[in-house]
Order: structure tokens, then C-alpha cells, then sequence
């Protein structure tokens, strides 16, 4: 199932924590209720997503996927901020 | 190797050394909580630590870069919870986030290093050392001091024997190698669940034949038959190396295949049977109430040996157990006075030693199903998946049931 988002993060090749320090830039520059989506390709970020997500308090975890390319797995996240 | 040591980074090794020593640091752990939680690091002495996951500090810290909301953080909410006297560890599971967590610490005056590698290098550091290192026998304990499993390489005359090897191959490898040794045989004592077995990898690496009980070549759980090609141990075989010889004995229990290999009066390799504070568990293979009588008669069988014997056990549950010189072994007689299970185990009868089992069960590790499939070749991982199974500290033996419920040893 793909989900609608208004920005793209390749964060593919970064390892921790740069997915997620550049997600977090990221949507500071979206306006509110607009979907980031980031790609990448280090499996702790699934759990480190969820973590920041709680965390946070302008942003909400909308959904993940995982997608598997030529056996590798591409991890994909996608926020909205939400304040 | 002299490698200079650059006190803003400790390899594994680094870590082992000071925990060996107990010098005094403190861990600042910005892993996810749950694997903290499963996966702590350990030390001789209890090693203090925080865990606050980096999102966290990047969150609350709020500032665009890493360092500067670790600085942030750390200044506002955890200066007070953070000696200023010690070296702070900075941990997480790969160590690169780690990294920028030991410069924000700097910056703020602390002193500080990152755990190079992170938790990962940590659980897959290896230790060789010398148990014995004489013109004819050398026997060689190579360990994972993180998650608390021991191998061995017996060398007599240019030959040797490797027990129980783990999933990296070089370790072995080296000894071979610097000590000019061929490798004739690869014995695992037992179909390994804590861990991914070195054994047929390296047995078909040199061209040696692998070693297995026959009752192990088939996944107590599924009860489907092994894939990976080895000899059948029998009770009582021979395995000569060099001038020396080691004779398996089969001691059902811990699984229904497990061997013990006794190098005449002087070594015992118990596999998991006894450990050097605790016995092993007997339940691994799901059928606890079967096994257990089993276990407390192979473990009397041992009792039986000359008490002189020096035991070198598949497992040890903390950097404790060894002794000063860093070294996971002890005397039968010595182990018969303080071993927790064998304590038991004399005091009490077969029926009453079985109730003792059963109740000192600790709880029942799921990935342990998959890696006995790893290790039966009905499951085959990617690396990251393998890494992933093996993470945290061995849960074989009974004992740490008997910590966890409070227990813990006088």
C-alpha cells in the first residue's frame, strides 16, 4: 500500500544517526499536517522512527514499510507534522 | 600490533581490558531502551550506566546537529545523574552515534570516548588465551566475553582439535596459523541454540571432518533431520591429537546428544553440562520433564572423575567466574564446593535434584528454536540476521533464573 507524502528523504547508505537527523530537518520545513517520506537503508531506523515518534511532539509516525530491492531491504518511513 | 591508543576511542579489546581490571568508568547508553534492557554491558564489577536513546537527546536536546543537542541535553537534563570524576563510555549499537555523543561530552569538559564499533563489536570481540601452553599440550580458551561463550583449540605435536568453535572463523584461524598447527578435527559437543556454530564452517574451510552426537543432528522441535554433513560421535570414541588423545563421553541432558571430551586425568571440556557457577539448563529443547532425570545422571557421571580434573566449561554467565588470570576454569573438587547445581546435585536424590531443575528453569529464549535451525542447516541467515540472533548474553545455564528471581549468590 503506498501512502500519499508531499517530500522525498533518501537517506539510503547514511548509517545512524543521520536518517534521523535529517528527517528531523526535514520536516521542520514542511507545513503542518505534510507528509515527509524517508527512505533508508539502516534497519535500526524502524525502531528509532517509532522511539522519536513518541518523543516528539510535532510529529506523528503515519506508517512503515519495508521494501526488499535485489535482496536488499530498504526501509521507509513515512511522518507528518502534526505541530 | 602496537597500535597507540587513542583514549577518545576504545576498541572491544580496550573494554575487555578495563573491565577485566574493573577500572572504574561509567556508560552513557543511547541504544532503544528494550535493547539496552536485553543486552547491558557487563563487567567483573557491576559497570554504572544511563540509558537515554539518542532521539531522545536529539528531540529534547532540539537543536538541528547531533553534538550540539547532545550538549544541550546533557547540560539541562542529565549533568546531575553523570559523575564528573569518571570516564564516560558512550555506547550505542553500531558506534557511530556514539561518536557524536563522546564530542558533545568533551565539549562539555567531561572526559569521554566512544565504544568504537559500538555494542555489535562488543558482542563479537573474541579473547584467546593459554590455559596451558606447554612444549607438548597447549590448549587454548577462545572466548566471547559479551555473550559469555567458550571454545577451544587442543594442540598436541603440531596437531589439533578445535571444540565448539564459534561463528567467526578467524580466531581459530590464527592459532593455526601462528602456531604452525593443523587442525585434523572440529567437535561441537552439542546442537549449539544460544549460538550460530563455527563447526561446519570451519571443518569444510581446512578440510576436516565435523563432529556430532547423532541425537543432535536431528531439531528437537521440529523433529526434522539435519542438513549439514558430519560424523556421528559414539560414546567412548577416541580422537587422537598429536601425542595426545581426547575420549567423548555421552552425557544426555542438556540435549539429548551433548559429549563431554576428557583429555585423560588433567582436562575436561564439559560442553553444557557443568559451568563454573552453575550447571546448564535442560529444557532448550522443549522437553524439560524428559530430559531432566537424563541431565542429573550424566552430571553424576561426571561427579564420578577424578576431583584433580580441570573443568573448561562451554559457558560462563559473567567476566566473575573467571579467575585473576582471566581464565574460565577450575578443578572438579573446587567445583563440587561451590558450583551452585552441583551443590544441589550432592545433597539431594534423583527425584529430589529433578524438582530442583524444574524449578530453576529460566525463562524460555524464542530465538533459540531459530538458531538450533541456523545450526541444523534448516535456517539460513544473512549476516544482519545472524548478528541479530546472537545479540545479548548466552542464557544456558540455570543460574541466571536463580539471579533473576532475586536469588543472586551470597
Amino acid at each position: 500500500m503506498s501512502q500519499v507524502f508531499d517530500k522525498l528523504l533518501d537517506a539510503r547508505g547514511l548509517s545512524c544517526p543521520m536518517p534521523l537527523v535529517n528527517a528531523r530537518k526535514e520536516i521542520g520545513k514542511l507545513a503542518l499536517g505534510q507528509v515527509l517520506k524517508v527512505v533508508a537503508t539502516d534497519r535500526g531506523s524502524v525502531a528509532d522512527f517509532q522511539g522519536w515518534a513518541k518523543v516528539s511532539k510535532t510529529v506523528e509516525l503515519v506508517a512503515q514499510e519495508t521494501e526488499s530491492t535485489d535482496g536488499a531491504n530498504v526501509y521507509v518511513h513515512y511522518v507528518k507534522r502534526s505541530a | 600490533m602496537a597500535e597507540r591508543r587513542n583514549d577518545d576511542v576504545w576498541t572491544a579489546g580496550d573494554l575487555l581490558e578495563r573491565l577485566e581490571r574493573r577500572d572504574k568508568f561509567f556508560v552513557l547508553d543511547v541504544r532503544n531502551r528494550d535493547e539496552f534492557e536485553s543486552f547491558p554491558l557487563e563487567g567483573r564489577s557491576p559497570v554504572p550506566a544511563v540509558n537515554i536513546p539518542y532521539f531522545e537527546m536529539l528531540e529534547l536536546g532540539g537543536k538541528d546537529e547531533m553534538t550540539d543537542s547532545v550538549v544541550a541535553y546533557v547540560e539541562r537534563d542529565l549533568a546531575g545523574q553523570i559523575p564528573s570524576d569518571l570516564p564516560i563510555l558512550a555506547v550505542c549499537a553500531k558506534g557511530d552515534t556514539s561518536e557524536f555523543v563522546a564530542q558533545g561530552l568533551r565539549r562539555l569538559g567531561y572526559t569521554s570516548a566512544n565504544l568504537k564499533g559500538g555494542m555489535k563489536a562488543w558482542g563479537e570481540h573474541y579473547a584467546t588465551r593459554a590455559v596451558v601452553d606447554g612444549p607438548d599440550l597447549a590448549i587454548y580458551q577462545v572466548s566471547r566475553p559479551a555473550r559469555g561463550c567458550l571454545s577451544y583449540i587442543v594442540a598436541s605435536a603440531g596437531k589439533a582439535i578445535v571444540i565448539d568453535p564459534l561463528r567467526h572463523l578467524n580466531p581459530y584461524l590464527d592459532v593455526a596459523r601462528g602456531r604452525g598447527l593443523t587442525i585434523e578435527a572440529v567437535v561441537d559437543t552439542h546442537g549449539h541454540a544460544d549460538h550460530i556454530s563455527g563447526g561446519f564452517a570451519l571443518a569444510a574451510k581446512i578440510g576436516a571432518p565435523y563432529y556430532l552426537h547423532p541425537y543432535d543432528a536431528i531439531h528437537p522441535i521440529d523433529m526434522l533431520p539435519s542438513t549439514i554433513p558430519c560424523e556421528f560421535i559414539r560414546d567412548n570414541q577416541m580422537f587422537p591429537v598429536g601425542r595426545d588423545e581426547l575420549t567423548a563421553l555421552h552425557i544426555p541432558g542438556h540435549t539429548l546428544g551433548l559429549v563431554a571430551l576428557r583429555l585423560d586425568d588433567r582436562y575436561l571440556f564439559t560442553g553444557d553440562s557443568i559451568f563454573i557457577r552453575s550447571i546448564a539448563r535442560p529444557d532448550l529443547g522443549g522437553k524439560a520433564e524428559a530430559w531432566a532425570p537424563l541431565h542429573g545422571r550424566s552430571l553424576r557421571k561426571l561427579l564420578g572423575l577424578p576431583g584433580r580434573i580441570t573443568v573448561l566449561p562451554g559457558h560462563f554467565s559473567g567476566l566473575d567466574e573467571a579467575d585473576e588470570t582471566g581464565r574460565f576454569a577450575a578443578s572438579l573438587d573446587d567445583l563440587k564446593r561451590r558450583n551452585d547445581g552441583l551443590i544441589v546435585l550432592q545433597r539431594e536424590s534423583e527425584d529430589g535434584f529433578v524438582r530442583y531443575l524444574l524449578e530453576s528453569l529460566p525463562n524460555f529464549i524464542p530465538e533459540y528454536v531459530d538458531i538450533k535451525r541456523v545450526n541444523a542447516g534448516l535456517l539460513t541467515p544473512s549476516e544482519e540476521d545472524a548478528a541479530t540472533l546472537e545479540l545479548g548474553k548466552n542464557v544456558c545455564a540455570l543460574s541466571q533464573a536463580y539471579m533473576a528471581s532475586g536469588g543472586g549468590r551470597e
